[in-house]
């Protein structure tokens, strides 16, 4: 079996998740009850065998610290087992935060060589699926491939947003020699998406980082590298035909969380085994969820430490989350330890965690639904989201697409009615 | 204070919990959906600032030994902290099993002599209660008395399974009866002692007495300063079946006093190799839940009432899951009926079968374990679809579709492997 070693990219904060990337990368976003996104990258690495890894974080660590402890979640801490954070750092030469993907693949090349790896697989944190990376290992094998990258088939009116590849025929095989690459193209010549899944040999790798100069915004695998590497290398598309769930926008996030409900569940956490830090957030000392005499149920993801006695109806509950008598609660999100007080209405809401909602509030809801003024692409089908922390006065209303800043106080609201669209910070 | 070296007694067999304690002791008996009842008690001394805890296991200590695990559960880990399992174990002299909790600790004298605290606490694994060692240590110290019990007011009729003393105003035994058919009093010891570590090595050097309250107590009041701490608060014996029926209850019933959350109960949730791998609970679609306890992994599609779930139920759709205790990874299929029923972890129900509690006679061949309207389940038990199975049975563990004679089980009867 190759050596392997794998990068995994935690991302940083992104302007379309707001205020909940304003203290977390996006990779240690939660995600349905227990996990963090960046579990799923984690798990699939443990379950492929993969047990050194290095993650590749500069903004906001410390909730990914926390998460990620000594690794042992993943079985990745004991003798040839690791998992390392590898912060930006100064030293000799380099001296720079990481400017993108392959940039921060290059910052850490003496990770590399200590490891001397047959091949690298560089993953990013943020997406939530479930792959066999041995499968990706062997195409890759077989082929003798330089490099491989996993592609994933995207509607045509979406393919703008991609790195699209074009590949040779596949002829029953997963995947196919590529022919060309290119990032968000104006006119796509493709059906198939990059994910952003990319298994090099390790002397190709580092080839690559050496003739590749970074430039004032950076290194990217996708705009920089590919396009010209598909010509003097031999470069492979594996393709994926799996659930493949975009965090990237509060909107896509908060679908990818309802793929969890229904029947032929997209989403399989029990099948996947997806594995966390039941430490982080202290999870594990929590008791089990309370359900109430009068709690109506449906169609709601729960988990330890919940207590619900009010109604919640396709609702993803963080441990923690108290739904008092009388409250509702559709649609929505909440994360760790939000409370939604009696009689409280909350539709279609991300709270962040130790959000409180006073009571007969009532978020999310209103007519006349405005995109957001600050953020009008990623935020206008009627989601609002409440950063972490804040408490709600009683009584008050706020509409759709709204963001309400984190730590605010009840006394920090200076009218009732917060309108469809509006930030307030 | 927090150098008080602890002995957890958790060799109980507790056999009137019948098929629950057929492969585990006692202590390792489920609890409240994730919990094991020893886990209780664990976390009452981790709360309480101690460090160093030997655990005697005698009865079936497997499933006790791989959740008490490294002890990290519990924060016994670390350089000057530990839990240390304590079999039983042939020396020079002894080679028995234990004969009671003097006996315990005399056969392990090596480890108590390992260590030196001023104070020995020695408990028990096999109760439901939150309480804080400390004031008690302290109340001990107060007083300077050579041992001291912990005691509790209760009922009269229940005194007979107790050790019961007579105080004078200062809270000085005076008077012992263990288990009295007719009490003088109706304070209650809780098997919780806290001994000055000197005074316990002089008294167990006389090989004589056995047990703390049977024989110890009784024969050193007169001379020996013992002190009963008054405690007030939940504590519950869940050593028979309906006991530890109405333990569950108390979780339901939000005034009951039983909250292992702010008790700060701990448990090992990675025991058992993947436990932390469960995901959360999914109540899908028609899904209906009420009155109920909820732990991971489970899928809910039908009525769950009154009910506590441990981590990977199944509740198929038009299924009905009333009054009852499911534990781990049970699967109740489609349109099967269940009212207070105990179920043991992996037991199969299936389709449409109606299984119900309730009887008049008691368990013909059990008469003083079960009679109070419960039917209990083995673990690992496959229940046949559409059966009949009425109130005080017991179906064995293992079972299988095979075994039953025919698709109805009338009331009392058990179920074993043919």
């Amino acid at each position: 079996m190759a050596d392997i070693l794998a990068f995994v990219l935690a991302g940083g904060r992104v302007d379309e998740l707001s205020v909940l990337t304003f203290d977390r990368p996006k990779s240690a976003l939660p995600f349905a009850g227990n996990y963090r996104v960046i579990d799923f990258a984690l798990s699939n690495l443990m379950h492929a065998r993969i047990r050194r890894v290095g993650i590749l974080s500069q903004y906001r660590s410390a909730s990914l610290i926390t998460h990620i402890g000594t690794g042992s979640s993943w079985d990745m801490a004991g003798r040839r087992r690791q998992v390392t954070l590898l912060p930006p750092s100064t030293g000799q030469k380099n001296s720079d935060w990481y400017k993108g993907t392959a940039d921060a693949v290059a910052h850490n090349l003496d990770f590399i060589y200590e490891n001397s790896p047959d091949l690298v697989l560089i993953l990013s944190g943020d997406h939530i699926y479930r792959m066999d990376y041995q499968r990706l290992i062997q195409f890759h094998q077989k082929q003798k491939a330089d490099v491989t990258a996993g592609f994933i088939k995207v509607l045509p009116q979406e393919s703008h947003r991609f790195g699209l590849g074009v590949m040779e025929p596949k002829e029953g095989r997963p995947g196919g020699r590529l022919i060309s690459y290119q990032e968000k193209p104006s006119a796509p010549q493709s059906e198939w998406a990059s994910l952003t899944i990319y298994l090099f040999r390790t002397e190709v790798l580092l080839e690559i980082l050496k003739q590749t100069h970074p430039h004032s915004e950076g290194i990217e695998f996708g705009r920089d590298i590919f396009p010209s590497m598909v010509h003097q290398y031999r470069v492979f598309g594996y393709t994926f035909s799996g659930y493949w769930g975009y965090t990237r926008t509060l909107d896509e996030y908060w679908r990818t969380h309802m793929d969890l409900f229904g029947a032929g569940t997209k989403i399989n956490l029990k099948q996947w085994q997806i594995r966390t830090n039941l430490e982080h957030e202290r999870i594990q000392e929590r008791q089990p969820a309370v359900i109430g005499p009068d709690a109506d149920l449906d169609q709601v993801l729960l988990t330890y430490g919940c207590r619900v006695e009010g109604t919640v109806k396709r609702s993803i509950l963080f441990p923690g989350v108290q739904v008092e008598e009388g409250a509702v609660v559709e649609d929505s999100i909440l994360f760790f330890d939000t409370v939604v007080e009696t009689g409280a209405l909350v539709k279609k809401t991300i709270t962040d965690n130790g959000v409180r909602i006073g009571e007969k509030a009532r978020i999310g809801d209103g007519d006349k639904i405005l995109a957001n003024q600050t953020l009008p692409q990623p935020l206008s089908s009627g989601l609002t989201v409440i950063g972490r922390n804040t408490h709600l006065p009683s009584r008050i209303r706020v509409g759709g697409n709204c963001i309400l800043y984190p730590f605010l106080e009840e006394n920090s609201f200076e009218s009732m009615e917060i309108p469809s669209g509006a930030t307030v910070s | 204070m927090s150098n008080t070296l602890v002995m957890l007694l958790a060799g109980g067999e507790g056999s009137r919990l019948n098929v629950l304690v057929q492969a585990r002791a006692k202590p390792a008996v489920p609890f409240g959906g994730i919990y094991r009842i020893i886990d209780f008690t664990l976390s009452n001394i981790m709360n309480s600032g101690m460090e160093r805890v030997g655990v005697l296991t005698q009865y079936k200590p497997l499933s006790l030994m791989s959740h008490v695990g490294s002890g990290k559960a519990w924060d016994f880990e670390g350089r000057n902290r530990g839990i240390k399992i304590l079999p039983p174990h042939t020396g020079e002299k002894d080679s028995d099993w234990y004969k009671g909790t003097a006996d315990a600790l005399r056969q392990n004298m090596e480890y108590l002599n390992r260590y030196d605290p001023e104070e020995i606490l020695i408990v028990s694994g096999d109760h439901i209660y939150y309480m804080d060692y400390t004031p008690m240590i302290a109340f001990h110290k107060r007083n300077r008395a050579d041992f001291t019990v912990a005691m509790m007011e209760v009922p009269r009729e229940q005194m007979i399974n107790f050790g019961t003393a007579q105080v004078d105003g200062q809270g000085r035994i005076k008077g012992w009866e263990e288990k009295p058919k007719e009490p003088k009093g109706t304070l209650a010891s809780l098997g919780i002692y806290i001994f000055r570590r000197p005074y316990l090595l002089k008294v167990l050097q006389d090989p004589k007495p056995m047990d703390f309250g049977r024989d110890l107590i009784p024969s050193v009041i007169k001379k020996d300063r013992v002190f009963a701490y008054p405690f007030s608060g939940y504590w519950r014996d869940v050593g028979t079946l309906s006991f530890y029926y109405e333990a569950h209850l108390d979780l339901l019933n939000s005034r009951s006093g039983l909250n292992p959350e702010a008790w700060g109960v701990q448990t090992n949730l990675e025991e058992e190799g993947l436990r932390g791998d469960r995901p959360a609970v999914i109540l899908q679609k028609n899904a209906r839940v009420v009155r109920s306890f909820l732990s991971a992994d489970s899928i809910i599609e039908g009525r769950v009432e009154g009910s506590v779930l441990s981590p990977g139920v199944r509740v198929g759709k038009g299924a009905q899951v009333l009054n009852s205790i499911l534990m781990h990874d049970c699967q109740v299929s489609a349109g099967a009926y269940l009212d207070r029923v105990i179920v043991d972890k992996k037991v199969c129900i299936g389709r449409q079968a109606h299984i119900t509690g309730q009887a008049d006679c008691p368990n013909r061949e059990f008469p003083g374990q079960l009679k109070e309207g419960l039917t209990l389940i083995g673990k690992g038990a496959s229940i046949p679809p559409k059966i009949k199975i009425q109130g005080n049975t017991i179906i064995y563990p293992s079972v299988e579709e095979g075994d039953f004679k025919s698709l109805q089980v009338s009331e009392g009867e058990t179920v074993r492997k043919r």
